[in-house]
């Protein structure tokens, strides 16, 4: 429940500013011009505001689609990200956006038809290539669904585009309108994953392992094809046997004619944002192993990675096609 | 630590009362109160006059993290007298430059937007507190310190049926004392997050005992406190000891030996189920 909702002026009269106050009536409405003036502003601590992250409901004026990083992506050649909402509810003690933001407010913005027009133009520009687009990259696709209706209002755009396929990335059981909606070939619900005991340690306010199991299986039943994603994968001694079990325990539940694709990527972030991470959280033992720099991102020392994605490469080809498989690595 | 500013005398009083504040006499540019846990300046009137308080106070604080809060009466068009408002968002009307607090605690009261001016007014602004204190008090408090640490509290003391020519020292003592059970659970919930902010931030308690030993430059001493914070992180059965280094001659070499240490070392992240 929100105490504060901060809403731009701007979108103080749009209905799906309406829509998402209607659902916290007690909450009292801040108006402000911009929303960097809540959001992000110098003076701002991530930890503090995660304790109590307040609303703000704003509008974006451009880059609605914009490239996806290096090595984030699923085999296709053009990879766009969008994002209707920047950060998550969701504490993943690994996640960039606590060294990327100084605020953990949620901002959400209203305007979803230019972000579905910018998809539709992207679309357009390339008729002959399978494009991608992401929704999970500043927050969780689906984990504020009640409030934001996301998949409702963005699932029409793309049933509509036959060469944009949508990846829903997410941790999140909220899978009602998906289990509402008739399932089409180019979206792929992807779950993300790390074994059970890593989860627990670092995965704050995400649904169990077993839970996101059974959203998966009732979205594979209802016939929506599924993602896998390993990413990132996370170190601690024994690594081998956590992967090992979690790997049994997903695909003695979902048939691999139901996967569309499973990716592995190594735990990287960019330097400058894990130094903030460390900064927040110094008592936080996920920071505290060894770490190396390599093309200005931490990462795990490279003989690690290398360890970790090989063995859990040769684990997963028991229980997929090669074809399902991609990884998520940043050229060298 | 919680830093007080108040503009004047009278809703101090009732704060230095219920908190037993002492008069520190070695301050002389404010009238300086405090205890063991709250310090309080009294301004006077007017926002340089709070952001000087507030500067000055600052000056002073030894701690990285500490809980700033500005309690004072404020007039309202149509808010009851005696309401206690927490401040959402701050406004300097000269300026028009506009603030927004991070309300994380939980507040025992209501809050409104509250608008500084630079000399009273006859009319009232619609959908606003009216004081002469806080953008002077926010604007140098966040100079200091995060956004979510510092708050102005007004009390209500006039309105559109009651007048500013109604208030008195005496019924301003009275709004404040009347409404120290919110002040205090505000401050109780600003110490909090204070001393939750100032345990992140405490250096390890070793890095004395490491630069007894050896000369570390800033820089050094940064990376010092960075790596015994990894230790103390990795939950290793010993504490780091500077004896255990102490065949090494350069601080440099130490940083060196401590670092290979914990690159050693395996991680776990759950030993009680292992």
């Amino acid at each position: 429940m929100h105490r504060l909702i901060y809403i731009e002026e701007a979108v103080a009269d749009h209905p799906r500013t309406k829509a998402i106050c209607a659902r916290f009536p007690r909450a009292t409405k801040v108006y402000c011009k911009h929303y960097g003036e809540v959001f992000n502003r110098k003076g701002q601590n991530f930890r503090l505001q995660k304790q109590n992250p307040a609303l703000i409901l704003a509008h974006k004026h451009k880059n609605h689609v914009l490239n996806a990083p290096d090595g984030y992506g699923i085999g296709g050649q053009r990879n766009y990200y969008f994002s209707h909402m920047l950060n998550c509810l969701y504490d993943c003690r690994y996640c960039f956006l606590q060294g990327m933001y100084r605020s953990a407010n949620y901002v959400i913005f209203v305007n979803y038809e230019d972000f579905q027009q910018a998809i539709v133009d992207t679309a357009r520009e390339h008729p002959d290539e399978a494009l991608w687009f992401f929704s999970g990259y500043d927050c969780d696709s689906l984990a504020y669904e009640p409030v934001t209706n996301f998949t409702d209002e963005f699932l029409p755009t793309f049933s509509q585009l036959p060469n944009a396929n949508l990846e829903l990335r997410t941790k999140s059981l909220q899978i009602r309108t998906l289990l509402n909606t008739e399932p089409f070939d180019n979206c792929i619900v992807a779950y993300s994953f790390t074994p059970a005991a890593l989860s627990q340690a670092l995965e704050h306010g995400v649904p169990s392992v077993e839970k996101r199991i059974e959203a998966m299986v009732k979205l594979q039943q209802h016939g929506w094809r599924l993602g896998l994603r390993f990413d990132p994968m996370i170190y601690q001694e024994g690594f081998e046997k956590d992967y090992q079990q979690l790997f049994e325990q997903l695909f003695s539940r979902l048939p691999a004619e139901s996967i569309h694709s499973v990716s592995l990527g190594t735990l990287r972030t960019p330097k400058a944002f894990h130094q903030n991470m460390v900064n927040l959280y110094p008592e936080e033992k996920l920071f505290a192993g060894r770490f190396d720099e390599q093309r200005g991102m931490i990462t795990y020392a490279k003989e690690l990675e290398e360890q970790m994605t090989h063995f859990c490469y040769d684990q997963l080809m028991q229980y997929i096609p090669q074809s399902l498989f991609f990884a998520c690595t940043p050229p060298e | 630590m919680i830093n007080i500013i108040t503009a004047l005398q009278c809703e101090a009083r009732p704060l230095i009362d219920h908190y037993r504040l002492r008069g520190n006499a070695k301050q002389s540019a404010f009238r300086c109160y405090q205890n063991d846990e709250l310090r309080l300046v009294i301004s006077g009137i007017g926002k340089l006059a709070a952001a000087t308080a507030t500067t000055y106070l600052a000056s002073s604080d030894t701690q990285t993290s500490s809980g700033w809060l500005n309690p004072g009466i404020a007039g309202h068009a149509d808010h009851a007298i005696g309401t206690p408002l927490l401040a959402h968002k701050l406004i300097d009307a000269a300026s028009e430059q506009q603030w927004f607090p991070g309300i994380v605690i939980p507040a025992p009261c209501a809050s409104e937007t509250l608008t500084t001016i630079d000399r009273p007014e006859a009319e009232y602004r619609p959908g606003t507190m009216i004081d002469m204190e806080a953008s002077g008090f926010y604007a140098a408090a966040s100079r200091f310190q995060s956004c979510e640490l510092i708050h102005s509290l007004k009390i209500i003391s006039d309105n559109r049926h009651q007048g500013t020519d109604q208030i008195t020292e005496k019924n301003t003592t009275a709004l404040i004392h009347d409404n120290l059970s919110t002040i205090d659970a505000i401050i109780d919930e600003l110490q909090t997050l204070a001393h939750q902010q100032n345990r992140i931030e405490k250096a390890p308690i070793e890095s004395d005992a490491f630069m007894a030993q050896w000369h570390f430059t800033t820089y050094q001493q940064n990376q010092l406190r960075g790596l015994l914070r990894r230790w103390h992180a990795l939950n290793l059965p010993a504490a780091p000891d500077p004896n255990n280094f102490s065949q090494l001659t350069t601080s440099k070499a130490v940083l060196k030996a401590i670092k290979e240490h914990l690159d050693r070392q395996p991680v776990h992240f759950y030993e009680a189920n292992r």
